[in-house]
């Protein structure tokens, strides 16, 4: 186990009665690292988001936050990272300057630091509909809120499922920037998308999460013909459309 | 840094820090409920519905006894009080939570860092506003209504005492459960499977409290008493058992328990 | 659990029942006032207190279950509430029976009456959500089940003091020695049938779970030795 990963997963499995979701996935997440997580529908990419963010526990194995296994999903620990899901889980009648001052808010109650909200929003160009309910915002706009959502407290750890599917093109290259300033900053991102391309260009290392355990992985300068033609190669390795459902 | 994170986990565990963390929880509720709060003022569908649906079980609730002898009434009418609170309760928990649901937004607070009894004393916060509010038609109505109700108009005191108690001991019980429910992406049709038997008791001693009052006995202020036993025991459990209920066995302990295991 | 206990209680429990009803029936006198019905009164009492006490018994195990994850725990819990409801049946049916003889009325709306229909209310609760919840409702039906358990004590009270008609306490220990010696036997095999067959439902889910498991092994092996070999210990 390298001592500095600030997430290691070992040996995680997670099964819901006789449904093996996970059988013993193995994942070490450093500081400073953009790590992207790829699967065919159903092969556990969202539960293993679960178990890392400690919304759900594994049936095996052990999860280390920062050299710690105990208090996985405690509140001093849920101070250090944040998670965007596919969802926006926004409130649809509170604009956006609310929905994040509520957060800050109770950050700040918590007693951990909090962005300004204002900085927040304008980073994700959402400032000039700060004062606009959130119900009214189209899909990409409440993703780029989500993720300002997230950025509040400067996580240590993000974790992003399918941030890039509501974004156009401006937004896409908005949040790739985004994630390129976390990585600067010593965040440590796990990001799961279906969008080959656009995890090609933001993340260091991509792994494959297949059959419930990581299949395979392709690091930035692993290959000799390239990054994104070793991604292909390990995106070839996913099922046919179907394939995960019937083996699951 | 890690460093730092010992010591904040280490001090959770000392005695200043119970209290801090009991402060913590208090003042992310108040949040939380203020928050919510803030955005039924907005649209008002809680409030609204609620009070339309208390409003036409109050009318069946007229045409079907307004013949009923001066007599019989003390006994009809605090089931009649109760039932409509039984009923309008179950329509608001499920409706706050499926709210929660359709935006996912329940998840959203699970993992911010929030201690989660405070999310547990925010919603039944506002359960209690909405069925207080709804209680605001039924009581007054069932007075207009029945004779045998009058001593809810000439002993208000008692009367806003004997009403926030009963509900504050519906919402305890049943916030737990729709909230469980909600996360479990569970079907709705089982909370008022579960609340029912469960808040029996609870409403069985409001329902004694309402005839003593109506009858204008001095047990009054003792039955009142025991509701308010009850509503404490209700949300003691209520909240001891939501984080369980919700999100699980906090994982230190099992973890704790296989690294013995494996020694 | 020991396969044979279950087995040995049913035993034991076959060869005391024949002598605690000919107990009932040939060598206890017939009360006075109820008759020849006042007999159920050795099968309804005993059965009323296995009830409460496997009511208590899924509570705990629940608030176990929630606490450490505990699988077996579970599986007790499962047991009792189905238990509770097979008991809780017999007091029902049994109950009445003896208060149509003992007041004219077969429900008179009295505390252990009310608190007894709700127990087994909120026990029938606890298994529907077993049945019909999503996944994770198993959590939730544990919650169910500590409250259920917490509430029978409150609910004894409340009715108690809503109404009371019912034979109280006191009026039992008045009973003449011999009613009591043939309440023993009665109480003492419908236990042993209680804990076996709550014994035999642990093993079933058990085996469902270790079932559940040696098919995620299998399959686990299957997709991948070497990473069995290596995680098998966990």
């Amino acid at each position: 186990m390298s001592a500095d990963a600030l997430l290691s997963l070992r040996g995680i499995s997670k099964h819901f009665g006789r449904l093996a979701v996970l059988r013993g996935v193995d994942l070490d997440l450093q500081r400073g690292e953009i790590v992207g997580l790829i699967g065919a529908n159903g092969a556990g990419k969202s539960t293993l988001l679960s178990i890392i963010a400690g919304l759900l526990p594994s049936s095996r194995g052990t999860r280390t936050f920062d050299g710690s296994a105990e208090g996985a999903g405690s509140r001093t620990e849920r101070a250090r990272f944040a998670v965007v899901s596919h969802t926006a889980q926004t409130y649809p009648r509170l604009t956006a300057t609310e929905n994040l001052e509520l957060f800050a808010r109770l950050r700040v109650q918590a007693g951990v630091a909090s962005e300004p909200v204002g900085t927040s929003l304008e980073r994700l160009g959402l400032g000039y509909a700060a004062d606009r309910q959130a119900g009214t915002f189209s899909r990409g706009m409440l993703q780029r809120l989500a993720l300002a959502r997230a950025l509040l407290g400067r996580p240590e750890m993000l974790l992003l499922d399918e941030p890039f599917t509501a974004l156009d093109r401006p937004g896409r290259a908005l949040l790739a920037s985004v994630l390129d300033e976390e990585r600067t900053r010593g965040s440590a991102v796990l990001l799961i998308s279906h969008d080959l391309e656009a995890l090609v260009s933001v993340a260091d290392r991509i792994v494959l999460l297949e059959g419930g355990v990581i299949a395979g992985s392709v690091g930035r300068g692993d290959t000799a013909d390239g990054f994104a033609e070793g991604v292909r190669d390990l995106a070839g390795k996913m099922p046919a459309v179907g394939a995960a459902e019937a083996h699951a | 840094m890690r460093d730092a994170t010992l010591t904040l986990s280490g001090a959770r565990r000392g005695p200043r820090a119970t209290t801090n963390l009991g402060m913590v929880a208090l003042r992310q509720a108040w949040l939380l409920a203020v928050n919510d709060l803030r955005q039924e003022a907005r649209d008002l569908e809680l409030v609204l519905t609620a009070s339309f649906f208390t409003l036409v079980v109050l009318i069946m609730l007229g045409m079907s006894f307004s013949a009923l002898g001066v007599s019989a009434q003390p006994l009809a009418v605090p089931g009649m009080l109760w039932l409509s609170v039984a009923f309008v309760g179950a329509l608001t928990l499920s409706r706050i939570f499926n709210r929660e649901r359709e935006f996912d937004t329940l998840r959203a607070m699970l993992v911010a860092p929030v201690e989660r009894v405070s999310i547990y004393l925010a919603k039944a916060f506002v359960t209690l506003v909405i069925l207080l509010g709804c209680c605001c038609i039924t009581v007054p109505g069932l007075a207009l209504l029945f004779p045998a109700a009058q001593p809810f108009a000439e002993r208000p005191l008692e009367t806003v005492a004997l009403v926030v108690m009963g509900c504050t001991a519906y919402a305890g019980v049943g916030t737990l459960f729709a909230a469980g429910l909600a996360s479990s992406s569970g079907k709705n049709v089982l909370l008022s499977v579960i609340l029912y038997p469960l808040t029996m008791p609870s409403l069985l001693f409001a329902l004694v409290a309402t005839r003593s009052l109506l009858e204008g006995h001095a047990s009054f202020t003792t039955y009142l008493g025991q509701l308010t036993a009850t509503n404490v025991l209700a949300f003691v459990v209520g909240a001891w058992l939501f984080e369980p209920v919700l999100v699980g066995v906090p994982q230190q302990r099992s973890a704790r328990r296989a690294s013995r295991r494996r020694r | 659990m020991n396969k044979i206990l279950p087995f040995a209680f049913l035993g034991a429990a076959g060869m005391i029942f024949p002598y605690s009803v000919q107990l009932i029936f040939l060598q206890t006198p017939i009360e006075q006032q109820m008759g020849t019905v006042q007999k159920i009164f050795y099968f309804h009492v005993p059965l009323a207190w296995i009830m409460m006490l496997l009511a208590v018994v899924c509570g705990v195990a629940a608030g176990i279950q929630l606490r450490r994850d505990s699988k077996r725990a579970e599986a007790i819990s499962i047991a009792a509430a189905e238990l509770v409801l097979v008991t809780g049946l017999g007091v029902l049916i049994t109950g009445p029976i003896w208060g149509h003889a003992t007041w004219g009325k077969p429900w008179t709306w009295d505390a252990r009456q009310v608190s007894t229909g709700l127990l087994w209310l909120v026990f029938a609760a606890y298994v529907l959500v077993r049945h019909y919840g999503a996944a994770g409702s198993e959590r939730l039906a544990a919650g169910l089940a500590i409250f259920g358990a917490i509430d029978v004590p409150v609910i004894y009270y409340a009715v108690k003091i809503w109404k009371t008609t019912h034979p109280s306490t006191d009026v039992a220990g008045s009973l003449p020695s011999s009613m009591w010696a043939a309440l023993w036997p009665a109480l003492i095999a419908l236990l042993l049938t209680s804990l076996a067959l709550l014994m035999i439902r642990v093993r079933q889910e058990m085996t469902d779970v270790a079932l559940d498991e040696a098919w995620i092994g299998l399959e686990h092996d299957a997709a991948s030795p070497n990473l069995a070999a290596a995680t098998g210990d966990a």
